[in-house]
């Protein structure tokens, strides 16, 4: 009974409803209630993600979309009618998935990112198209099983953030659900800046990388403490890692998840070398501008 | 009163979205739309046009931001052509389903790859399924005015749908013409701000149509019904606009010196009026047949048809457009007209003519070709079933 009043009084606060419909252990709720506390009242959202819209139904806030390969777009479109209207106090949140943001509505956000529009774009990366049956996107990694990939995916995954850093916006960073005070602080920053601001977060997918729904929380953080999941910003071209955690081998969050369960030992090597390679670049470019 | 100047058809259309005070402009460039999308860059950079041109890169995106806009409370244009228009047919779904009242000028021009950059009706026949309301405009003038309107009758609250103002590239977007061009204060009084009485996406006054509907079926019934109730508000906003304005367009359908006359044959867009030109000629020759010009194909004036067809012994339906393996290899606007007169116990005789395919210039021979052929059928109480490809004959010119 304390628990479920303690539930409700959250949920009368929260700009989250409770009782959504995401699979157990998937990020996406965890994610909108921390990153709506930062985001505010005065905001709309537009877009999906995670698994087309199913946590952005439960948003009290003004919600739009169109379909999810409309990603960036009809935020344009918003934030447009917001300037016509001379209302410029409303925050834009435009969020969408790695299969949108990677695969097939990349050029919308490149494009968005080049008009520099004033609105925050996420990325919700579940590192598949999971609402579809966990099928391979661009921003799938290296060896991981998807139902497209049976064998393990044989290419690398994009770099959407560094790309978008490429376009000279204001602000890009990436985030995870296991560290909420960095995800907010973030948040926060990116509302206080006029332009284009990029946010990347992992997303915990229990169904889709096969693991515990108890573990989402665990996995992720075993992602950054591994390096696979580095925590940085971009400000105006300059790099910032927010966290630099002792790195642990990647060997443990590969066999945290049943998705990575195939690979051999000369790949899980190879996926340690790239790690390290990635790692002692953005360690080289800490402080330093990464526009080229 | 308003001005009189010589315009392109492009321009009238830029001048219309200007007058109607359209406050966002999602676009991208495709010949042979362009010049209507930097003539309202030109107003807005000289300050007599107050929008947000937003510069997408590429025709879905046009849309999806017009989506965006519209649902968030502003009025929007925009404009394309042939490949863009195909390009963004995924978001031309999302206006009428979401009842978003976008303006969109679909410059017609042939699809690849037997095409070229000259016009015909494919592109935009090919969204007939959609919801989008469809208007196609003879001239500047017509274009300029039916902008206007498209707002009046898009955002009446009884239809609540998007609206396509068509018109043939070149021949219609390139041609300038004597255009009375209204006084805004007029066009103000007779279209006011835009307001959606079932949108809003401000924090604090949040209010959508959007999600799953519990009965589709009943969803889509809706929209049919809203697609009906334009054939009305459509009639109904032609009276007024000429009322203040002084032009009148007939509604979906006019009837060009029809009196006494049993066969007639009916044209879409720029060829109307060469073949107004022609039916004068062949008239004074004493050759009894007449015009009908369809201004609207969507909603289609079915009533208005039926009742026209009464009067008609033969109609022959000209289309600028193919619909491959189609039944009798019949164009797009045939087949329309077919049903719409199927359930009439006195059936006029139909025939059919396919010219201008690809841009190519739909000459004055041809048009009395087709007189000839709707005359011949009329005396004769015979008519081919057959697609007559009028463009394949040889009428002994020099093209």
């Amino acid at each position: 009974m304390e628990v479920n009043k303690l539930f409700d009084e959250y949920y009368e606060k929260s700009l989250f409803q409770g009782g959504s419909t995401c699979c157990p252990g998937c990020g996406g709720p965890m994610f909108w209630r921390m990153a709506l506390e930062a985001i505010g009242s005065n905001s709309i959202i537009y877009g999906d993600g995670p698994c087309a819209g199913c946590a952005i139904r439960n948003i009290k806030l003004p919600t739009f979309g169109i379909h999810f390969s409309f990603a960036a777009d009809g935020a344009t479109g918003i934030v447009a009618a917001l300037n016509a209207k001379g209302r410029n106090d409303v925050t834009v949140i435009s969020a969408a998935g790695d299969g949108a943001t990677g695969d097939i509505s990349f050029g919308k956000i490149s494009a968005a990112a080049e008009r520099n529009e004033n609105m925050i774009q996420i990325c919700i990366d579940n590192e598949a198209y999971m609402n579809t049956g966990i099928q391979k996107s661009g921003l799938t990694p290296y060896g991981a099983w998807t139902t497209t990939t049976p064998q393990g995916k044989e290419a690398p995954k994009k770099r959407i953030p560094m790309i978008i850093a490429q376009h000279r916006v204001p602000y890009v960073a990436t985030i995870s659900v296991a560290y909420p005070r960095d995800l907010k602080a973030k948040i926060t920053k990116a509302k206080s800046i006029s332009g284009f601001k990029y946010l990347h977060t992992v997303m915990p997918c229990p169904t889709g990388w096969r693991f515990d729904p108890a573990k989402s929380v665990e996995v992720v953080r075993l992602g950054v403490e591994t390096w696979a999941w580095p925590l940085y910003e971009v400000e105006n071209g300059v790099l910032r890692l927010t966290l630099k955690p002792k790195q642990r081998p990647i060997e443990d969050y590969l066999k945290a998840q049943a998705r990575f369960r195939h690979l051999n030992k000369e790949q899980i090597d190879y996926v340690q070398q790239e790690v390290n390679n990635e790692r002692q670049r953005l360690l080289d470019f800490d402080g330093k501008s990464v526009i080229t | 009163m308003g001005i009189i100047r010589m315009l392109e058809g492009n321009e009238a259309a830029a001048w219309g979205a200007k007058l109607a005070r359209a406050e966002v402009v999602p676009a991208y460039p495709i010949t042979p739309q362009t010049e209507l999308i930097s003539t309202i860059a030109s107003f807005i950079a000289n300050g007599e046009m107050k929008a947000q041109y937003i510069k997408v890169e590429g025709e879905h995106t046009a849309m999806a931001a017009a989506i965006g806009a519209s649902a968030a409370g502003a009025r929007v244009f925009t404009a394309s052509a042939s490949q863009g228009i195909v390009f963004m047919e995924e978001a031309l779904w999302m206006p009428p389903g979401m009842r978003l009242p976008i303006v969109m000028c679909m410059v017609n021009r042939a699809m690849a790859p037997i095409g070229g950059l000259r016009p015909d009706h494919n592109d935009s026949l090919l969204q007939r399924d959609t919801g989008w309301i469809q208007f196609y405009c003879e001239n500047s003038q017509e274009i300029l005015d039916t902008v206007i309107q498209a707002y009046k009758v898009g955002e009446d609250k009884r239809v609540y749908l998007p609206v396509a103002v068509c018109y043939d590239g070149y021949f219609a977007s390139a041609t300038a013409t004597p255009t009375s061009i209204p006084d805004q204060k007029e066009v103000d009084d007779y279209l006011p701000p835009y307001k959606h009485e079932m949108y809003n996406l401000m924090p604090g006054e949040f209010r959508t149509i959007r999600g799953f509907p519990q009965n589709i079926a009943k969803a889509r019934y809706e929209v049919q019904k809203a697609t009906e109730k334009a054939k009305g508000v459509i009639e109904e906003v032609d009276k007024s606009y000429g009322e203040i304005f002084g032009r009148y367009y007939d509604g979906a359908l006019e009837e060009y010196a029809c009196d006494g006359i049993e066969a007639v044959f009916m044209t879409m867009g720029s060829m109307t009026g060469t073949a107004r030109d022609v039916i004068d000629e062949i008239q004074a020759e004493g050759k009894k047949v007449g015009l009908i010009k369809m201004r609207c194909f969507r909603p289609f004036p079915t009533e208005e048809l039926r009742k026209l067809a009464k009067k008609y012994k033969v109609i022959g339906i000209v289309d600028r457009n193919t619909s491959y393996g189609s039944a009798s290899g019949s164009g797009i606007v045939a087949m329309e007209v077919a049903r719409a007169l199927y359930s009439l116990d006195d059936r006029p005789l139909l025939l059919n003519f396919h010219v201008g395919l690809g841009g190519s210039d739909v000459t004055m021979r041809q048009i009395r070709y087709i007189a000839d052929k709707v005359l011949d059928a009329y005396q004769t109480g015979k008519a081919e079933d057959e697609t007559d490809w009028v463009e394949l004959k040889d009428l002994g010119e020099v093209m």
